[in-house]
């Protein structure tokens, strides 16, 4: 009896192991099996805007590079899970310099643009010739961001080497940039136009079809250099500029993600509707919305009227009655609040328009403009584009609080060529409203526009000083010494009020839960290759 | 008859003309700058005068005006409406990918409301300060009172909402999957056909009553016809002449004009591109699609107009 007691316990005990076993292997299996890349699927994503060209070279928006960044390489790479950490994307290995003149980067062979001839450091150096050393007739918006670079050679085919006139402290971000998509040099040699509206890279996908105003089409590419990618057997955009039809899009399932951004109320409609179905990925954005002071133009020639409109906005509440229905909502100085060369809150709140206390700052306005002969203040114009979010939600919230020093601002919306005209060609304006939206927060990118003569210094003034400060801390390698400069930099514009920062965007990324691997850096400009990004099954 | 023809034919030359003058002429008034727009795109600088420059040569648009204007007007005589400034594609290629979705839409918004208006309009004069009347007005003033648009987002809304389903955001042709076609087209059609129809039966109703109120449908009572004989063969057909009219006009609207609806419903027809042209300063684009839409205007007139003579035979065509 008791010897069967004790044999049934025994076989329980083992029954009851090797269920425990069993089912430990089985759901670390299931495990690994919910976790394993799934090949296959075509990723839908909605867009709000038509790109103006496919070129990237010659554009700035995320309506060009979302739709077509799958379909090219670039030299380096912000890390897609590690931003701001630059990485290598055809260049394997690089090397600079002790005295930093010199940039040497090694290519990756086996790359193939999508008509099968090889990517080799020819068609790097003959890319970044076109964007550094345009040749006449061909746009490069972002030449400038390469002043230091004096020339740029390929000694072989696999090799690049960037040249120097002075240190760089920038450069391997601007490497890094997604805009600068490899085109092989055949094509550039024949016409660089020719990426205006067609595309030839040798990115994870090849373009199948682009219908204006309706659909922009990728395939997997399948001779793509890394192996196994890219997992999807496609994209595909549908272009709807309209935010509610966009929004419906996600909650119906008709589209998987929105790259940009989608306001709060949407995002919680999309929520409340599909709970863990769906994702949101809230970023703080390297984007933010203010407003330039035409320098050149009484009375704001006044640093002390100037001064005052800066003290008259009250950006703390703004954030707060703001982020609900634009997404504007964070309070910063020139460079995103909370990045590496951000000014502390410490020292921001004790610049004008900063302050804490509203009601001091009003007083201090006030003041500054009885002194400066507005006692009972003056009209303006606040030119601004005439796009709904955010540009009139954050003109309408400005209007309002300068009206409580006297002010009284009229919003004049404006077509966005006409904007663009009079904001930075012409200088057409008093006020105007002059978003700044970088791909990362590096800098010479963001602090670039504030040197005298930079056709994004839209207010036009000149400062010799903060010149020499921008330069100084463009080519500082030190990192101390370049967040003192940089820090300078930003006191002495807002100080002076020659720009008044607004709010920093909070972005929005909603997609479906199946959508794997895809993590929304702080810009809508990177990460958009979709090299690593998979379909869960439903 | 054939006169009238030949002459309403002749006429429409000088017409269109005037409308491309028009068109070219305030296209290059307007503020704003195709070169910029191109060159600047959403947020870039950094633009100098020798890369505009260059630009506007390889459009031709450093050409003199007249110059310009001359060597468009040739090439439409030779249907060639040249090439959209923004994608280099032929604008006679652009707008074939757009026109089947908006004619398909015009059409069968048309017939929709067609469909609706004339029987309800009729019933709603014929039962005048009836229950029925008020209901038909009351529907009507309500799609002539609620924008399209609105209705459109009430309906996405209440689908995505209520069934979590929504229209596609592609348009597939019925011929390649009607029923693809059909799920997304079944929406905006009603919807617009919902406005359509009505301002049609306001005007169906209101010229039915005033048939009815003639002597001649008097006489016909008198003469103990049945009713439907009545409405339909003697009241309706003679009532169709203002209704026809505005059907013709509407279509010809539909074709072209259905912006904010073709953007609710992601329908990449003919007027979200005559828009999308404008706001880029796309000259050739604009030129061509107000011109053939003008042309499409002054044919539906045409054919409205002969179309009189079979609902009233007293019509003569000089």
């Amino acid at each position: 009896m008791a010897a069967g007691v004790r044999r049934h316990q025994t076989l329980f005990v083992v029954v009851a192991l090797a269920v425990l076993i069993f089912s430990v292997v089985g759901a670390h299996r299931a495990l690994q099996a919910a976790e394993a890349p799934r090949r296959g699927g075509v990723l839908l994503a909605v867009i709000g805007a038509d790109p103006p060209s496919l070129d990237p070279h010659q554009e700035s928006t995320f309506a060009n590079i979302q739709l077509v960044a799958p379909l090219y390489s670039t030299l380096l790479q912000i890390d897609p899970y590690s931003y701001p950490k630059i990485i290598g994307d055809v260049a394997t290995e690089w090397t600079i310099s002790p005295d930093g003149l010199t940039y040497a980067f090694k290519i990756r062979q086996g790359v193939r643009f999508h008509d099968g001839s090889p990517l080799t450091a020819a068609d790097v150096k003959a890319t970044y010739d076109k964007i550094v050393f345009p040749p006449e007739g061909v746009l490069s918006i972002r030449k400038n961001a390469y002043t230091a670079v004096e020339r740029i050679e390929a000694p072989d085919p696999s090799r690049v080497v960037f040249k120097l006139k002075f240190p760089s402290a920038s450069l391997l971000n601007n490497l890094a940039s997604p805009w600068n998509v490899i085109y092989p040099k055949r094509y550039l040699d024949r016409d660089p136009n020719y990426f205006k509206t067609n595309v030839m890279g040798s990115g994870p996908f090849k373009l199948k079809a682009y219908t204006r105003g309706a659909t922009f089409e990728g395939v997997r590419n399948p001779d793509y250099v890394v192996r196994d990618r890219p997992y999807l057997d496609g994209y595909k955009f549908f272009i709807s500029p309209e935010t509610s039809v966009r929004a419906a899009a996600i909650r119906s399932g008709r589209a998987h993600i929105e790259f940009r951004d989608l306001p709060n109320a949407e995002v919680e409609a999309i929520k409340k509707q599909l709970g863990d179905k769906i994702m949101v990925q809230t970023t703080p954005m390297t984007g933010q919305f203010g407003i330039a002071i035409n320098s050149t133009a009484k009375p704001f020639t006044d640093v002390r009227v100037r001064k005052a409109l800066t003290l008259g906005l009250d950006r703390y509440t703004a954030g707060k009655v703001l982020y609900g229905i634009t997404g504007l909502k964070l309070v910063g100085g020139l460079m995103r609040p909370g990045s590496e060369w951000a000014l502390p809150d410490a020292e921001l709140q004790k610049l004008p328009g900063f302050w804490k206390d509203a009601e001091k700052s009003r007083a201090e306005a006030r003041r500054l403009l009885a002194e400066a002969g507005y006692p009972n203040g003056f009209k303006a114009v606040l030119k601004n584009r005439n796009v709904k979010l955010p540009y009139q939600d954050f003109a309408v919230f400005a209007i309002q609080e300068w009206r409580k020093i006297g002010v009284e601002v009229e919003n004049r919306p404006l077509e966005t060529a006409a904007w663009f005209n009079d904001g930075q060609n012409t200088g057409n304006f008093e006020l105007i409203v002059a978003p700044t939206v970088e791909y990362m927060d590096d800098p010479d990118q963001f602090l670039g526009r504030y040197v005298t003569g930079s056709t994004q210094n839209w207010g036009r003034y000149s400062d010799p000083g903060l010149d020499d400060l921008f330069a100084r801390q463009a080519r500082a390698l030190d990192h101390a010494e370049r967040d003192k400069l940089i820090r300078e930099i930003q006191k002495v514009v807002l100080e002076n009020a020659y720009y008044m920062p607004g709010l920093w965007w909070m972005r929005n990324v909603v997609h479906w839960a199946k959508v794997k691997n895809y993590v929304a850096p702080p810009s809508h400009y990177t990460n958009q290759k979709l090299q690593d990004v998979w379909l869960a099954g439903d | 008859m054939r006169t009238y023809v030949v002459t309403r034919l002749l006429l429409i030359v000088p017409t269109l003309l005037g409308v491309a003058s028009l068109v070219f002429v305030i296209m290059r008034v307007i503020p704003g700058d195709v070169t910029l727009l191109i060159l600047g795109g959403d947020q870039a600088g950094r633009i100098d005068a020798s890369q505009i420059a260059a630009l506007k040569h390889r459009l031709g648009i450093d050409q003199p005006l007249l110059t310009q204007f001359g060597t468009w007007l040739w090439g439409v005589l030779r249907f060639d409406f040249g090439t959209s400034l923004w994608s280099g594609r032929p604008v006679v290629e652009e707008l074939l990918i757009r026109l089947p979705l908006s004619l398909e839409l015009a059409l069968a918004a048309t017939i929709v409301s067609v469909l609706i208006a004339i029987p309800f309009g009729m019933l709603a004069a014929v039962r005048q300060d009836t229950w029925v009347d008020y209901l038909v007005r009351v529907i009507s003033i309500g799609g002539l009172a609620i924008p399209s648009f609105w209705v459109g987002i009430l309906v996405i809304l209440f689908l995505v909402i209520f069934f979590g389903w929504g229209p596609p955001l592609e348009f597939t042709p019925p011929w390649v999957d009607p029923w693809a076609n059909f799920q997304q087209m079944v929406w905006p059609i009603v919807t617009v056909g919902y406005r359509y129809a009505a301002v049609t039966t306001r005007m169906t109703r209101s010229s039915v009553l005033e048939v009815l109120r003639e002597d001649y449908i008097r006489t016909a009572w008198a003469k103990g016809l049945r009713e439907r004989a009545i409405v339909i063969r003697h009241a309706l057909k003679n009532a169709m002449l203002p209704v026809i009219t505005l059907i013709g006009t509407e279509f010809a609207f539909l074709i072209g004009g259905l912006v904010v609806t073709e953007t609710v419903f992601t329908l990449n027809g003919v007027g979200r591109f005559v828009v999308d042209a404008v706001a880029h300063r796309d000259y050739p684009v604009v030129q061509a699609l107000v011109f053939l839409i003008a042309l499409g205007f002054v044919i539906v007139n045409l054919l409205v107009d002969l179309t009189y003579a079979w609902f009233d035979p007293r019509i003569r065509y000089r």
